[in-house]
Parts: structure tokens; sequence; C-alpha cells
């Protein structure tokens, strides 16, 4: 296609940890003025192939290119000097300091040996520009929205003015409308000639933002071709190795009129006066741009936080729960979205993980039995999928079995509403299906699904009615017969009144 | 026997030869037998005996605060519980109470009640529980000064006096203090849903409390039994000297903490064990002794001690980083 040497490549790197091979002969060439998709489930080794371009890590064998010379030893600081900005999966963000500050971080501008803060907040105002973040630069990171974090970081790679940009799943935790703000911004960085790594689970993006993708599965290249004349059902198989069944099961109405929680005039953190009914056998869609409030709706509901209302019945009982405690005895659960700061204890094993709500309920001082838990923690494993040694920490699993945990330490308790924050967020492909297997069944079993995401075909897909939040308001509640991609956003942006107004 | 390192027992037996508490306990073998070598006297039943006595006070004292640090906090008033013990007994006997077991009791009341005021103001003012328990110590001292001057108190008090000189079977009543305690310790800590809670709070505070945890009472709870362990360790030490004075529990707030740490715990919460810090207890009396054979003079011991210390964790007690 072009001549030009490529701005960044490898050839013919492997990389094992351990003995475990994770990368075995990849190659892959980033060219200018392309969006260049790296496609794989979790584990398939993108975040290696990402750490050996940028320098983190050293190939075992084969090299790493710069301008189509080759690196004798990359390392990140070469790789800066080459023009290469990394936005992580992991933010790297320091919460105690400004965006200013964690934009800047380790490139302040210097004036007579110190920090210049007026050219750091003109230049960092320039990279917030790019990414659409008006928030003040002086806000601690610390107080931003997940979404917003994101966007911080993505600026943050912007101020270093990359030749080489690589994102890792940038969307996940992002709004349909920063999603835009994203994508507009990556066609023009193409337009400038900077070349793009883009990694996303989600493939419509992919196919709308990229011209080429280099495909992983375990480990190995099984693609490395130009988008044109591929579609998404095409790109699934290269990466699982099989046809792909729909992604989402077919839907079957399990509706029954029966309120599992209803509350009227509900407060809570940014909601305000909201009146909902949860039916038993529905999934609830939540959704709305990121930060409107949502999350307080769950966590207010849960008990986790204060919350008020006119009057409250949760599975028959009035009145709220007002503990998280009091909200599980009443069968309530909740799976946090960020599973690794509140939903799992990472440094312990996997086991203790999933029995830890049953150790909150039971009697404190009633002996435990070791071999109970072990086959409790291999039934739920094994009806999960959760591969491996069940005693090894949380931390040592990869992202979508880590949800898998935090959803698994639930089911013993069999809880009648499922409150779930972003379940599938930076969760490959096949977990998805099996989440949402899982969930549909729950409904059909006849317990209530509360689903709040920022994966809007998710909501259109698995939902049987969506409430859309906007400044702390449930401005919309879709039923199922005009649920719709674009019926959410307009909802959650608030051009409907305007189309009425026209 | 090639298999034998595949096998379930001798991975078994090696993650036992590998854990932290049998490492500090092989550590303890170490120093007595070198220095038992070194110097007359030292290896002899009565004196090592006489060491693990020694070791009770603080291993007594380190349980508490072995539960604290395992649930994500600290306890430095535990040292003016020790004292606050010590001196209130004495005090508080009375006549109509012949086997001085209601006075213990009462003093032990007390003492845990004063872990859980430490509690409430971590637990649900939000202070730092380093600020807490320090702010009642402080406390504590002053009314101790108030209440008992710079005078010593004699200990009239007979189950206090049995506890601190009985034999039974030729083992010091202190020994066996411990030992008991040890065990509803580590049964407590390892076998209960409570203990896997405090655990749980350590390593993720808010994970734990989406999980149910009621994390509020858990620090009572917590607090409470180290204000508990340092009040019994005030009573047995009150048994060994006779006498209670102010600052007769201040040795061990540094020792009850290094027992913790060299014994293998977290001091960042949420990982650790009770059976690391009894044989870590054991080395702290052990070094300290090991320094009065030398013969400085008290303010080259003190130096000594506090650099064995950071030696000794420096060998052993340092942690991976944490993401």
């Amino acid at each position: 296609m072009t001549t030009r040497a490529p701005l960044l490549a490898a050839r013919g790197v492997s990389k094992a940890f351990f003995g475990n091979p994770v990368l075995r002969d990849v190659s892959i060439a980033l060219q200018p003025g392309r969006v260049h998709a790296l496609l794989g489930e979790n584990g398939a080794g993108k975040s290696t192939l990402i750490n050996l371009l940028s320098g983190a890590l050293r190939p075992d064998s084969g090299t790493i290119e710069v301008d189509g010379r080759a690196v004798a030893r990359m390392t990140p600081a070469l790789a800066r000097q080459a023009g290469v900005a990394v936005v992580q999966q992991e933010l790297s963000l320091t919460a105690s300091l400004s965006i200013a500050e964690n934009i800047g971080l380790g490139a302040y501008p210097k004036r007579f040996g110190l920090v210049d803060y007026r050219e750091l907040a003109a230049r960092a105002k320039a990279a917030c520009k790019l990414v659409g973040l008006d928030e003040p630069l002086s806000t601690p990171v610390g107080n931003l929205a997940l979404g917003r974090r994101q966007m911080v970081e993505i600026a943050k790679a912007l101020y270093r003015r990359p030749r080489v940009l690589i994102l890792d799943e940038p969307t996940s935790s992002l709004s349909a409308t920063e999603t835009k703000i994203l994508t507009d911004l990556l066609e023009r960085l193409r337009g400038e000639g900077v070349a793009i790594l883009y990694i996303s689970h989600r493939l419509n993006e992919v196919m709308a933002l990229c011209q080429h993708v280099t495909v992983l599965k375990d480990g190995t290249c099984t693609a490395d071709r130009s988008l044109e004349g591929t579609d998404a059902a095409g790109l699934v198989r290269l990466m699982v190795g099989r046809d792909p069944g729909d992604l989402f099961p077919k839907w079957q109405p399990s509706l029954s009129p029966a309120a599992a929680i209803s509350v009227a005039k509900f407060s809570a953190g940014l909601m305000r006066d909201v009146d909902l009914d949860i039916r038993t056998g529905e999934v609830l869609g939540i959704g709305g741009l990121v930060g409107q409030g949502q999350e307080d709706l769950l966590l207010g509901l849960y008990g986790a936080i204060p919350a008020r209302t006119a009057s409250a019945t949760v599975n028959g009982v009035s009145g709220l729960p007002g503990g998280v405690p009091k909200a599980n005895a009443l069968g309530l659960a909740y799976v946090p979205a960020d599973r690794k700061r509140e939903g799992l204890h990472l440094i312990h094993p996997i086991i203790t993980n999933m029995m830890l709500p049953a150790f909150a309920r039971m009697p404190a001082l009633k002996l435990r039995s070791r071999k109970a838990e072990g086959e409790k923690g291999k039934s739920l494993a094994a009806q999960l999928a959760i591969k491996g040694d069940l005693q090894r920490p949380a931390q040592a699993l990869s992202g979508g079995n880590q949800q898998k945990v935090a959803l698994a330490k639930w089911m013993p308790h069999d809880p009648l509403v499922l409150l779930l924050n972003d379940p599938t967020r930076g969760v490959d492909v096949e977990t998805k299906r099996e989440i949402y297997l899982m969930l549909r069944a729950f409904a059909a079993a006849g317990k209530a699904v509360v689903l709040l995401s920022s994966d809007t075909p998710e909501l259109v897909h698995l939902c049987d009615r969506v409430a859309v939040v906007r400044e702390g308001r449930i401005v919309r509640m879709l039923e199922r017969t005009v649920l719709s991609e674009e019926a959410i956003v307009s909802a959650a942006i608030g051009a409907e009144r305007r189309k009425v107004a026209a | 026997m090639t298999a034998w390192n595949d096998s379930a027992g001798g991975r078994r037996a090696r993650a036992i030869l590998t854990s932290r508490p049998f490492l500090t306990l092989a550590m303890v073998a170490a120093v007595w037998i070198v220095a038992s070598f070194v110097s007359r006297g030292f290896g002899a039943y009565g004196h090592l005996r006489y060491l693990v006595e020694l070791g009770a006070v603080i291993g007594l004292v380190a349980a508490g605060q072995t539960f604290v640090v395992i649930a994500g906090g600290i306890d430095l008033s535990v040292a003016a519980i020790v004292t606050v013990s010590a001196i209130s007994l004495p005090l508080l006997s009375w006549q109509a109470d012949p086997t001085g077991l209601a006075s213990v009791l009462a003093v032990l009341a007390l003492t845990t009640a004063i872990g859980v005021v430490n509690g409430l103001g971590v637990a649900l003012l939000r202070v730092h529980p380093m600020i807490m328990t320090l702010a009642m110590a402080t406390f504590l001292q002053g009314l101790l000064i108030i209440i008992a001057g710079g005078s010593a108190v004699t200990a009239e008090n007979p189950l206090v006096h049995w506890l601190g000189n009985a034999r039974p079977a030729g083992i010091p009543a202190g020994i066996l203090l411990w030992l008991a305690v040890s065990v509803i310790v580590l049964t407590v800590m390892h076998a209960t849903p409570f203990g896997a809670r405090i655990f749980a709070m350590g390593a993720n505070p808010l994970a734990a409390s989406l999980s149910g945890v009621p994390v509020t009472s858990t620090t009572l709870t917590v607090y409470g039994i180290s204000g508990f362990t340092a009040g019994l360790a005030g009573v047995l030490v009150l048994g060994m000297n006779g006498q209670g004075y102010v600052g007769i529990g201040d040795p061990y707030l540094l020792a009850s903490i290094a027992a913790v740490v060299l014994g293998g715990t977290s001091i960042l919460g949420g990982l650790g064990t009770y059976a690391g810090t009894i044989p870590g207890s054991i080395l702290l009396v052990t070094i300290t002794a090991l320094i009065t054979v030398v013969n400085a003079s008290p303010g080259w011991r003190s130096i000594l001690f506090g650099s064995l210390i950071l030696g000794l964790l420096l060998l052993s007690g340092r942690e991976q980083a944490r993401r």
C-alpha cells in the first residue's frame, strides 16, 4: 500500500513469561496516517505487544524498528524520544494531582529549574481542548468520573505531541458523546500523519475508524490485513477461531407485573426525586452520559451511600435497606464497575474472594470448613468457567475472569435483585456473551436485574426497559418496543426536546 | 522418591518450610544455639524458659496488635493501656474479692472499653488510627500521672500474684496463659468468618464493605480486642513485677509492632498471621537478653536494640510493593 518505512514496527517478536509463551513470532508495522486495529481476546497477548513496542518489556527474540532501523535495546526513554505515546488500559493517573499536573507529569516545562506552571497550564489547556475536557485544570483527578479520567489520560498522551499513538481500550469507560469526540480526534490526527494503534473490544468502532487490522489469538498473529472487505463476523471468527454465534442471547419476555423494588421521590448523591419500579423477571437498563448520577442510584438502593425517599418497598419490605448488610439480607447484590478497587481483594486467593459475602453473613465465630469452602468454590468456578487454581491471588486473573469472580461471589446467595455497574467493561467477547446469557437466565428465573451500562448496544439488545438518566433524573423510560441506540443517545443528550420544539 | 516434591504432602511441607512464621522460628533457634555457645548459661533450660516467659508479655500485647494491623490499622496506645491495667488493678482491689478474679475482670473490661473508644474514633469519626490511638495514649498518660503520681503501687491480688509466680507442672503460669490466648487467637483469625472479615477489611476496605462486611462493628471489635490483650499483658507484667508504676508499659509499644512485622504480617494490612508474631516476640526478648549480656550502658543498649530491629527487618521484613 505504501513504500514509506513504518514509524514503529515489530519484526518476528516472541516473549515468554516464566516459560509460558505469550507472543510467538508476531510482526506488526504502524504506518503514518493509518489507524491500525489490534484485536484479540483477553489474554491473547495484546498488552504484551504494546509493552514491547513502548520499550516497557524487551522481546526474547525478534526486533523493534523505529523509522525502519532496528533498535538494539528499546527502552521507555527511547520510545518517548521516538514520539511513541501510550494510553494504558489501567489508568496511570495520580488521584491527588490536578488535571494539568497529571497531563504534564514527567515532562513539565521548566524555567530557571522550577516548574513553569504558566506554560504548563497553556499546553495542558490545548491538550484538553482537543479531547473536549472543559473542567477547570486545577481539579484533582480523583474528583473526576472514570470516563473523564480516561479523557485526561488521552490528553496526557497528546501533550507529548506523539508521532505514534497507542490506545489500549480507550472507549471502554467513555460515553457515546465522548467516544464521538475521540473518534473525530483520531481522524484528524491520522490526517496529520500520526500512526495510531487502536485496541478495542467494540467491533463497530473498529469497523468505522480503522483501515488495517492485526488479530492476535493465543499469542500468534492470525490476520494482518486491510479492513476493506471484512465484516464484524469475520473479525470475530479470526479472534475466537470459530464461527461467532449471536453475541446477545435471543430476547424473550419474562416480565411479571410484580415489583421487586419500588421507590418514590428517591434521592441519593446526584439523583433527585426519582420514581422507579423495578419488576421481577426483567433486565432494567440504566443509560445516559457518564456521570449523570446513575451510579448513585445503584449505590443508594444498595445502602452504600445515604439515600432519602418518600416511600420505598424492597422485596416486600417497606423502607430502604440503609446499609449494605441489610441490603444483602433483603436479597440485593451489587457488582461494582471498578473491579480492582471496589470489587475484589486482589492480594487474596480467588476462593477467599468468592466466599467473602458468605463470611460477611455467617455468625461471626462459627467455625469455618475449608473443605466445604473448597467444594463450593470449585462448583462456582465450574459454573462460570473460571479456570485454574483457586488458591492463586485474584490479581493473577485476566480482567474478564476477575469480573466473573466478582459475579460469582454473589451466586451462592441467590440474590433477588442484581445491581450491576458496567459489568462488561474491558471484557472480551467470549466472556461478554457468557455474562449476557447469565443475566437473561437470571431474569427468566424471576429475578430482577438492573444493568447500568456505558455500552449502548448492550442496553438495546439485552434489556426489557431502559431508564435514561440525565442530570440526576430519569428523563425517559424506554420500553422494549421503542428501544434503539438513537432513542437512548438522543434522550441522554436531551436532543428529543429540541426535536419536539422544531 | 522423585515424586516427593510434587505430591500434595511435599507441596505442603515446602510451603511450611518457606513460610514466614517458620523462618522467624528458625532465626530464634539459630540465635539461641549460637548464643549458648558464646555465652555460658544462656542455653540453660531455666534461662530459656525465663526468656519465653518474658516473651509472653510482648506476645499478649502483640496479639491484639496483630488483629489491628491485619485489619489495616495500628494501635499506638497499647503501652499506655498496659500501664493503665498495671496501675488501676492494685487501686481497684477490694476486700469482698478474696480470689482477686472480680477486680481482674473489672480491669479487663476497662481496658477493652478503652480499645472500643479507639475503634469508635477510627470507624465513626474517621480519625486516622495513628492519630486516634496516639491521642488516646497521651490522654491516658496524663490521667495516670494525676491518679498515681510518681509512686509505685503494690499489688496484693492473689490471682495476679499466682499468674506472675506460679509454675504448675514446672511451666510458668504466664506461658500457659500465652499458650491459651495463642490457641484462641489463631482459631478466631484463621478458622472463623470474623477472621476472614478482618483480612478482607485490611486488604480493601471499600470492596469489603460493598461485599456486606459490617465494617464499623468489626473495627470496634478489633480495637476492643487490642485493648483487652494489652490489659491482660498489664495484669501479667504486674504479677511478675509485684508493683505497677507509670511507664511500666512503655517498652511494649515498639516491641509489639516489631513482633508483628518480624513475624511476616504486612504493615499495610490484609496479609499475615499470629503464628509469626509468636516467634517474633521470642526473638525480641532474646535480642534484649543478648544486649544485656554485652554489658553496655543503657544508652548504648537502646541504640543497639533499635539498630538490631532495623537490621532484622531489612533481612526478612521487606515486602513487595502492591499494585
